[in-house]
Order: structure tokens, then C-alpha cells, then sequence
């Protein structure tokens, strides 16, 4: 018999990366090259240096083998110990939600501990014990993890010119004890928010933050997946599921819900409360509790709440990005080079790859090649990503840009502030600047291109 | 002019200004005699508490503005200045009067024409007691204004937990605050004791600031730091009646008045507060004596601390087999022999006399109170009131001369020295906020009654759950529909109009004010029952009532249709008995059983009703005849019963 673990973690990596679409489009989110390592890493070996030996990953069916195998090598690489659960979803429905996929048979029956939550698209410099350790302290049912928003800005990011308005959630706080008290997103509202008077009476003390960036990591207690099983209308974790649970745990208890069993469950079996049970011996220690949950309030510990939402806020100055739309994903690559040892846990940074075949003398410090990457004579980079297996011929030159995956660049080739997707086609004698080429994609002989997106993925806008 | 301007600055005093006067008749009767700044509190006068905090906190001249009794304050500082009181020696004190004044603002708009203040100055309303130092204050001011030259004034604050006994309920407000303490929306909850679901914000208030803090646990310690721009701000708003009135003037026409709020939030040993109505004169009284505001502190000479958390002057007597417990018993004061005080504050002066029993409330100076008297529940008893022996007195405002009041009635009269004093009932306009109010500032009994309503208010808002902000009526539109409701149906009353107009135009309003039917049978009855206490008193009284109850039969006859309605109409019958203090005798029987003849009310319902009530309670025993001859009734003739069923 082993003994289960405090937590299990779950990663997910089934998304589709809607907001990116651009270059996203026929590849994994979770593998878009950072520096020298694809997305998904940044997430395990995170997850690695906080004591975790097994990971439970979501992925889509027809990408679990592509993503095995990019893991696999960082395995065999040893930047990576970490064993992988792989559970992959159908990728028949339109838009499988986050909280859909953790209502899936096969995610249930494995998750017997409390859940740490992580999506694929976090790149951090903060340690997941503060959050876990938020959520052992107050024993609490739901605890987040945010950042203070940072400006990462580094260049002008490729595509045509757009402004960029970030979402902006409004997160309430509980000055006092980081209780999580209000979530919404500010699109929610028009004019006027509305605040609760019995929020304000339980937490007469409440900041409301506007700029704070959900981690979307989540640390659930496992009732919560239970009642999510019995609960069909949620999509989405952070745009639904969380901010009802944030919500519900002010309502009062309703009565006779651990004396009278069988009221439970005939009557409200799917009320949040009917999960929400706390055993007799977590009772006991919260009523024997002398913690002061407000100041100079002699009421009951937690008022007596069986849910408690709790944040834990990043310090200030720590990074933390979702890879989740084109300028983060362009400007942390910009940056990849300054916070590496932040984000990486102090794994080496390998700047060029041993497989690859590098005959160019003019690459700077900046670059990274990737594996089997083909550089001829006569070449030029700067400040680049080139992917695993690319080719890049003679008289060719690739300045602060992106190159994916198998993309085959010809000679004479001037490819500036862009990004080019997995198996892209340039042909000789081609300018891009300041473009997104889409998977794929194919660039005739001599084609100049500004400020472009260049993919077929993106016919429908 | 630049020559005077150095001068000034030169000197650089550090000035306050002192609002004497409460302009409300929270103290009457009290005050009718005594100025608010002379009361005296843990047996030294107000204004002492208050006069040396200033000196303390750093301030070097104060401008007393005075309205009322002008001439006692003036030769109590002026006493003071012989006597060499320690505040004495640092502050400058400037008395100014002025009898035309009848606002806060008005002494403000004076104080502007003087043109006395030359730059940042603190402010007090009346009654403040407090042990800050203003200077950091006052500099970190004038460092806001710096950055801000907007500025105008900085509020300072007190966290203090909800439902404490220093946070009035009256004075509980919401405040919005930016990470530079800049207040962005200020709301006093109390002013309509509403219970509201929700409360709107406005969202950009959010998105223009990273954090904001909203705290509902602050007390308004009735401080303020002021730039010189205040009183101006007085002076051209004329509508500028109250502080409150400032503030929300300020934070509604922020880009017209071009003017900036900010807030100091008080922690740790700091105590900020101001006497401003019974509760909180309660409250400080027992902080001072607990030494909470050290080190102001009330005066140790004279006084002899008891057990029980009582202190009394060393010049009073008191008899044998007396207690007391966390009261307050000013100097001369005789007390016999086996008298209990519980909760109370006895004036100077005053005589009482064997067996007396006094609690949670207010004997003015000079009051004599005979044998046996019993005086409870929030009396205030003011100046020379005389209590004959075996007389009971609750929850009244008492006074020693008859009111001059026109609505003044024979039966107010208690003795040759004691008269009731109606606080509420002399405004034309019945008005429900003023009564709360009232009854909210008044003495205070623990805690219950807070938590009560925490609870309920709880269970509201869990029922509308899930879309909580279209949780219908706003209960501030209930109010207004209940004057309404009284409006018509005085006025129906009066003129004798059909009683089907009536129907409608009550109907109307309920759907201008969006009430719920149930609201709707409540209040109706309410009206009447409050029509019915403003009938002329004397013999003829009941049979008055029973005309009115006649000529409005039709409309009680549409509203209570069903039992949920007989119970929405006793709940009325209720409130209003326990609500209005001095109801005539039999008053509620005989309502009761004119319900019950006339078939609006069944014996069911009038039982389950008695059955919720409390026990030992005046309601209770007044019922209780009724509820055991219906009881009987029922027994005798269920058959019946159950065919009016």
C-alpha cells in the first residue's frame, strides 16, 4: 500500500491556443519554442523543483505523440525526471473548456489527493510553495496564485500594427487574512459594480485589484472535482467554476447537512454545500481554533465558512506570464536571455545545440539553435531562434526572429523581426519583415513582406 | 503685501477649530440646560478632553465656536486659564460666537469671513476625544498637497470592528481608498439603515487605480486635516450643511470643484472618536474609564474606582445593600439604601432616594428620584426632573417643565417636575430614518440586536444567490413608499374619499417604488395603525379609532386577503406597539379584537403570532387576556373556526 500524495498535479495542455492562432495553428501550444526549450518544459520543471515526481498532463489526441516525443528528448537530455501521465482528450468537440476536461472518467478516477492545477502556458520565477503553502495554512478549498502585472515590452512585436488591450479581471482580497472574497472579470460589469453587503459586513476590509494577472494555477481540494462531476454548466475553470466557488462560500450553510443525511441527498445533492463537508475532526480544530480571523473580531474562526477561497499574490518584481497571446509570446522571447536563470531552476542554458550543424561564422551570443539545425556558410544571425531540424542556406541572414520547426529558408533570404512557423518554405531571395508566417506556409521566389500575417489558418477572421 | 505674507508664515501657528454645537436635538433634554462641551464625562467636562488632545497633539490656537449657552463656556475657560490647566500653558483658546448660525457649515462660512485661518488646520466637530499627534498629520498633508494641490482635506479614520460598541451604528459608512489614500467614494450605510443587497460601485474606479481598499470597519473619528482651500469650499457651496454634506459634494463634483479627498487610517494605540449621541457618549465613557485613550485619561483625584467597573465622585454618598455596575455617578450625588444602577450615568447633583433601580440610562444634573422609581431602558432624564415614589419609566425622554409643544398631551405628564418629552412626533413629517435613528443612538444593550440583523441580512442575500444585484426592492424605496402610503391615506382620511381611490393610488405607488405585495400589506396597515396614534386622545378616543378603522374596512379588506397577509399585518400591529412608546391603554387589545370581530383576522393566526412573542415582554402581557379568551373561544366553538377558515 502506498501512501497518497498530499497533492496531484495536473497540467493542461489540450488548448488551442485561440488567441494566437496565427502561429498556432497545426502545432501544440505547449511546444512554441522560449530561448532553447519548448513552452511545456518551463511548467514541468517547475512542477519538478517543487518535489513533484508525477504530473498528470491533458493533452489532445492526435498531438500527444508530437508532445510525448518533444518531452521525451528533454528526458533523455536529463533536464527533465518527471514521470508523465498522458490523458488525452478527443478533439471532436469545438472547444473543450478547462473544467470540462477535468470532468472526463478518466481524470476522476485518478484523482484521489487535492489538485495543484497549472496550465501549459506559465513562465515564472515563483515558487509553487507559497501558493501550496497557503492552501495547507488555512486549510482552504480553493487557493490562486497571482502576479502583479509586469511589462515585459521588448520589440515591435511582428504583424500588422493592432493595440493590444489586455483583460481585466477585478480581484477582492481580504486585506486581513488573503482571503479571496470577490472574482470577476471587469468585462462582467458596465458602469457600476455591484459589492455584495454581506461581503462587506463578513470583510470590512477588502482591496480590490485591477491589475493582478491570474496564474491560472489553482489548487482545488477534491471535493471540488467531485462537485464538478456533478456539475454540468461549467466550461472553464478561472471564467466559471472559481469565481461560483469564490462566490457560494459567503452563502450560509444551509441547515442539517451533516446531521440528517438523508436530507442531503434526496433534497439539494448537487448544492456545492452537499461537497463541501468538512470532516468531524477539521471541525473540531477550527472550533478549537483561537486564530483571530479579523481584528478585534471575536467572532468564529472563518465565521464558520466550510469553503474558503484564498489567494497568494506573487511578490512584486518576481515574473510571471501566461504564453497565451502574441506580444507575451514575442516578448518573452525578447527577454528569455535576461530572466533564464530566473525561469529555468538553474538548468544550463545551451545556446547551441551539439546536433546541430552550424557552418556560419556570424552568429552573436543571442541566438539559440536548436537541435539538427542547419546553418550553411555565409550566413548571418542575430538575436534568433532557429528550431530543431530548420535549414537556413547560404547568403541568407535571420535578425531578431523566431524560426520554428523544420522551415527550409533558401538563399538570399532577408528575414527580420518576425516569426516563422514549423515547417515553412522560404524561397530565395525573399524579404519579410515584421510578418507571422503560418504552418506550412510557402513564400515564392523574390515576394517582399511588412508587417503581414501570412497563413492560411487565417482565413475565417 | 508680501511683507504680511512672510509674517505669516513666520509664525507658522499651528491652528484648530472647534465646533462647539451638535445643532441636533440628540441631547435634549439634557442640553437644553448643559452645552455639549460642558457635559461631563467620567465626571470632567467635555471640552477639557478635547482641549487638551489639541494641546497635546501639537495644536497652538484654537477657534471655539460657540452658538448655544455661550456665556457657561466662557467662564468655564475662563476658569480654566485662572486655574492653569495644563493646556493652558500651550494653546491659545479664541472663543467665537455667533447665535445666527444654525449648521456646521454656517460656522465655517463665518469662521471664512473672519478670515482667521491663514493656512492647513485641523478641524473638530463636536464632542472629540482623542490621543493622536495631529503634527505628522498636518505634515503628511501638506506632503499630499504637494503632489495633489487639489487637496482640500484629509479624514482621519479609526478601524474598529463591526458591531463594536465605538462603532455607531448610525456612523457605519463604506469607504473606497487608492494606494495614495485618496478617497474615491464615501458612504454613510446608517443614514437609511437600509438593507440593501448589493452596493454599486462605479467600475471605473477600479480600472483607474491598481488596488483599491474598501473598508466598512472604519469609525469616523470626527478629525480632519483641512488645507485652507476648506473653508472657501464652505463659503461658496452654501448647501455645505454638515461635513457629510462636504464630502459628498466634493467626490460628486470632483472635476467642477476641482477639490481631492484623502484618509488617514489610525492603528495601534492611537484613538480617534467623538461624542456625537447617547451610544457614544456610553462608549467613550467606558473606554476613558478603561484607559484606552491614554494618556488622556479621566481625572484620578477625585474620583474612587469601584468594583464592577463603576466610578463615582468622592463627594456622593451612597447607601447600604447598593450595587452598581459600569455606571458613572457624578459628584454630590445621594443615593439611598438598597438601590441598584446598572449601566447608567448620574449627573452631579442628583438624589436618590431607597430602592430605586436605574439602568442603561441618563440622569441630568439636579434630578431627585423617589422611592421605589424604576427608570430603564434608554430614559434621559434632563435638568431638576422630579420622579414621584413607584413610578416606571421607560425608554423616555424626560424633562422637568411641560413641552411647548402644540402636540403636547395631558397624559405626558408624569409629575409636577417630569414631563415626557416627544423627540420624534413634533416633525410635520413622520419621519422613519429619524426614528431609527433615534432609537439606534440611543443607550446601547450588548451586542444582540446587531448580531440579529447580521444574520438575517445573511439569509436575505443567500436567497437571491445567484444573481444577487437584481435582488429587488432597494428597501430605501420602501421607506419612500410607506410616507407615501401615510401621505395618501392621511389626506383620504381627512377629506373622506372612496376608499377604492385610495386602493389605486397605493397601488400605483407600489409599482412606482417597485414593493413587493407582501411590503405593500405590512406598510398599509402600518400606515394605519400610525394614523390611528395621531388621533386626538380623551374618551372618545376608541370610538374615534373605530370610525377610522371603519372608513378604511374596504382598503384592509383588499390587502389582507390570505394568512400570509393576517401574518404581514399582525408583524405590522407589532412593530408599531413596540415602536411607539407611549400607546394608550388597551390600545392594542382593542385593535386586536375589532380585527377579529370584523373577520380580517382569524383566531389561528392571532394564536401563532401571540405564540412568537416574547414572554415578560409589555406587548406580551398586553396580549395575553386576548390570546387566552380566544384560546377559550376556540376550545368552546372549533366547529365554528373552522368554517371562517
Amino acid at each position: 500500500m502506498t501512501i497518497p500524495a498530499e497533492f496531484q498535479a495536473v497540467v493542461l495542455a489540450a488548448g488551442k491556443g485561440s488567441r494566437m492562432l496565427e502561429f498556432t495553428s497545426g502545432k501544440p501550444k505547449c511546444l512554441l519554442p522560449i530561448g532553447s526549450k519548448p513552452l511545456i518544459w518551463y511548467t514541468l520543471s517547475k512542477l519538478q523543483k517543487s518535489g513533484f515526481t508525477e504530473v498528470i498532463m491533458i493533452v489532445l489526441e492526435h498531438q500527444k505523440t508530437e508532445i510525448q516525443s518533444a518531452i521525451d528528448i528533454e528526458i533523455e537530455k536529463n533536464t527533465l525526471n518527471i514521470k508523465i501521465d498522458y490523458v488525452s482528450v478527443l478533439d471532436d468537440k469545438d472547444d473543450l473548456g478547462t473544467a470540462d476536461s477535468l470532468r472526463l472518467k478518466e481524470i476522476q478516477e485518478k484523482l484521489k489527493s487535492d489538485v495543484l492545477i497549472l496550465s501549459c502556458d506559465l513562465i515564472t520565477d515563483v515558487d509553487l510553495s507559497g501558493v501550496l503553502n497557503t492552501f495547507r495554512k488555512y486549510n482552504a478549498s480553493v487557493t490562486t496564485l497571482f502576479f502583479h502585472s509586469q511589462n515585459l515590452e521588448h520589440s515591435v512585436v511582428p504583424g500588422p500594427k493592432s493595440k493590444f488591450k489586455p483583460e481585466k479581471d477585478l480581484i477582492g482580497i481580504d486585506e486581513q487574512n488573503n482571503r479571496l472574497v470577490f472574482l470577476a472579470s471587469a468585462s462582467d460589469f458596465e458602469e457600476q459594480v455591484p459589492l455584495a453587503t454581506n461581503l462587506l459586513k463578513k470583510h470590512p476590509n477588502i482591496n480590490i485589484y485591477s491589475t493582478l494577472v491570474d496564474s491560472h494555477v489553482y489548487v482545488l481540494k477534491n471535493w471540488v472535482i467531485q462537485y464538478l462531476k456533478s456539475e454540468d454548466n461549467f466550461m472553464s475553470l478561472k471564467g466559471e467554476l472559481i469565481p461560483y466557488i469564490v462566490k457560494r462560500q459567503l452563502s450560509k450553510v444551509p441547515k442539517s447537512t451533516d446531521t440528517n443525511v438523508s436530507v442531503v441527498n434526496t433534497k439539494d445533492s448537487n448544492d456545492i454545500f452537499s461537497f463541501a463537508v468538512e470532516d468531524q475532526l477539521e471541525v473540531d480544530i477550527r472550533e478549537a481554533s483561537p486564530y483571530s480571523y479579523h481584528k478585534g473580531n471575536l467572532g468564529s474562526t472563518y465565521s464558520d465558512d466550510p469553503i474558503r477561497c484564498y489567494s497568494y499574490i506573487a511578490p512584486k518584481g518576481s515574473i510571471g506570464v501566461r504564453i497565451n497571446t502574441l506580444p507575451a509570446y514575442w516578448n518573452i522571447n525578447g527577454k528569455i536571455h535576461e530572466i533564464w536563470e530566473r525561469v529555468s531552476n538553474q538548468t544550463e542554458m545551451i545556446n547551441k545545440s551539439q546536433t546541430a550543424e552550424i557552418k556560419s561564422n556570424q552568429i552573436d551570443d543571442k541566438c539559440i539553435i536548436w537541435d539538427e539545425a542547419k546553418l550553411f556558410e555565409k550566413t548571418s544571425f542575430k538575436n534568433s531562434i532557429i528550431g530543431a531540424k530548420s535549414t537556413v542556406n547560404s547568403f541568407s541572414r535571420v535578425f531578431n526572429s523566431i524560426v520554428m520547426n523544420n522551415v527550409v529558408i533558401k538563399e538570399k533570404v532577408a528575414i527580420e523581426n518576425s516569426i516563422i512557423s514549423d515547417n515553412v518554405v522560404i524561397e530565395s531571395g525573399s524579404k519579410i519583415k515584421n510578418c507571422i508566417i503560418g504552418n506550412h506556409h510557402q513564400i515564392p521566389e523574390e515576394s517582399e513582406h511588412i508587417n503581414e500575417i501570412l497563413t492560411e489558418a487565417l482565413m475565417h477572421f | 503685501m508680501s511683507k504680511l505674507k512672510q509674517s505669516v508664515t513666520k509664525e507658522n501657528v499651528v491652528q484648530a477649530i472647534l465646533v462647539a454645537d451638535t445643532f441636533e436635538d440628540e441631547f435634549v433634554p439634557i442640553s437644553n440646560n448643559l452645552p455639549l462641551c460642558l457635559f461631563p464625562v467620567v465626571n470632567k467636562p467635555l471640552i477639557d478632553y478635547t482641549l487638551e488632545f489639541l494641546s497635546l497633539g501639537g495644536v497652538e490656537e484654537v477657534f471655539l465656536f460657540c452658538c448655544n449657552h455661550v456665556n457657561e463656556v466662557k467662564s468655564y475657560i475662563r476658569k480654566c486659564i485662572d486655574e492653569a490647566v495644563g493646556w493652558t500653558l500651550t494653546m491659545k483658546v479664541q472663543i467665537i460666537v455667533s447665535e445666527s448660525c444654525r449648521s456646521f457649515g454656517d460656522c465655517l462660512r463665518d469662521l471664512d469671513a473672519k478670515g482667521l485661518i491663514r493656512g492647513d488646520f485641523v478641524l473638530l466637530e463636536p464632542g472629540v476625544i482623542s490621543n493622536i499627534n495631529l503634527l505628522p498629520l498636518l505634515k503628511k498633508h501638506s506632503e499630499i498637497l504637494q503632489n495633489d494641490k487639489g487637496a482640500a482635506i484629509t479624514l482621519v479614520f479609526q478601524e474598529s470592528a463591526l458591531g463594536h460598541r465605538s462603532l455607531c451604528p448610525q456612523d457605519e459608512s463604506l469607504v473606497a481608498y487608492n494606494n495614495k489614500n485618496r478617497v474615491l467614494f464615501h458612504k454613510k450605510i446608517q443614514k437609511s439603515r437600509d438593507k440593501k443587497a448589493v452596493f454599486p460601485i462605479f467600475q471605473e474606479i477600479f480600472l483607474e487605480n491598481s488596488s483599491v481598499s474598501i473598508q466598512h470597519n472604519l469609525r469616523d473619528t470626527h478629525i480632519a486635516i483641512c488645507s485652507s482651500s476648506v473653508l472657501p469650499l464652505f463659503s461658496d457651496n452654501f448647501d455645505f450643511q454638515t461635513k457629510d454634506d462636504f464630502i459628498k459634494g466634493l467626490l460628486i463634483n470632483e472635476e467642477i470643484l476641482g477639490s481631492t479627498i484623502y484618509c488617514h487610517i489610525l492603528k495601534g494605540s492611537d484613538y480617534g472618536s467623538a461624542i456625537n449621541n447617547w451610544r457614544m457618549y456610553q462608549a467613550i465613557s467606558l473606554e476613558l474609564k478603561n484607559k484606552w485613550v491614554y494618556p488622556i485619561v479621566p481625572p484620578t483625584k477625585r474620583n474612587r474606582v469601584i468594583p464592577e467597573d463603576s466610578i463615582y465622585s468622592l463627594s456622593s454618598v451612597m447607601g447600604l445593600n447598593s450595587t452598581m455596575y459600569r455606571s458613572v455617578i457624578g459628584s454630590n450625588v445621594t443615593i439611598g439604601e438598597g438601590v441598584k444602577i446598572q449601566d447608567a450615568f448620574i449627573f452631579d447633583n442628583v438624589h436618590i432616594e431607597d430602592d430605586v433601580d436605574i439602568s442603561l440610562s441618563v440622569i441630568g444634573p439636579g434630578c431627585v428620584i423617589k422611592k421605589g422609581a424604576k427608570i430603564t431602558v434608554g430614559s434621559i432624564l434632563g435638568q431638576g426632573v422630579i420622579i414621584d415614589e413607584n413610578v416606571f419609566v421607560e425608554n423616555t425622554l424626560v424633562q422637568n417643565r411641560p413641552s411647548e409643544d402644540v402636540l403636547a398631551q395631558p397624559e405626558d405628564k408624569i409629575g409636577e417636575f417630569a414631563y415626557r418629552l416627544r423627540a420624534c412626533e413634533d416633525e410635520e413629517d413622520l419621519n422613519v430614518d429619524r426614528i431609527l435613528a433615534q432609537k439606534f443612538s440611543r443607550l446601547h444593550i450588548h451586542d444582540e440586536s446587531y448580531e440579529c440583523e447580521y444574520d438575517s441580512e445573511n439569509e436575505l442575500s443567500d436567497s437571491s444567490e445567484e444573481l444577487s444585484h437584481t435582488y429587488s426592492p432597494p428597501p430605501d424605496d420602501t421607506k419612500l413608499f410607506f410616507t407615501e402610503v401615510i401621505d395618501s391615506l392621511t389626506r383620504g382620511y381627512e377629506d373622506k374619499l372612496p376608499c377604492d381611490n385610495l386602493i389605486l393610488e397605493v397601488n400605483s405607488s407600489r409599482y412606482a417604488y417597485n414593493v413587493t405585495l407582501r411590503e405593500v400589506n405590512y406598510n398599509v396597515i402600518k400606515a394605519i395603525l400610525i394614523i390611528s396614534q395621531k388621533l386626538p386622545s380623551g374618551t372618545q378616543y376608541f370610538s374615534v379609532m373605530t370610525q377610522m378603522l371603519c372608513y378604511f374596512s374596504p382598503l384592509l379588506k383588499n390587502y389582507i386577503k390570505n394568512e400570509a397577509a393576517m401574518v404581514d399585518c399582525l408583524q405590522a400591529v407589532e412593530d408599531v406597539a413596540i415602536s411607539e412608546s407611549d400607546l394608550k391603554d388597551k390600545w392594542i387589545i382593542f385593535l386586536l379584537k375589532y380585527l377579529y370581530e370584523k373577520d380580517f383576522l382569524n383566531e389561528e393566526s392571532i394564536l401563532k403570532w401571540f405564540a412568537t412573542l416574547k414572554e415578560h415582554t409589555k406587548l406580551h402581557t398586553q396580549v395575553k387576556p386576548f390570546a387566552s379568551w380566544l384560546q377559550e373561544a376556540e376550545e368552546e366553538d372549533s366547529s365554528e373556526e373552522d368554517e371562517s377558515e
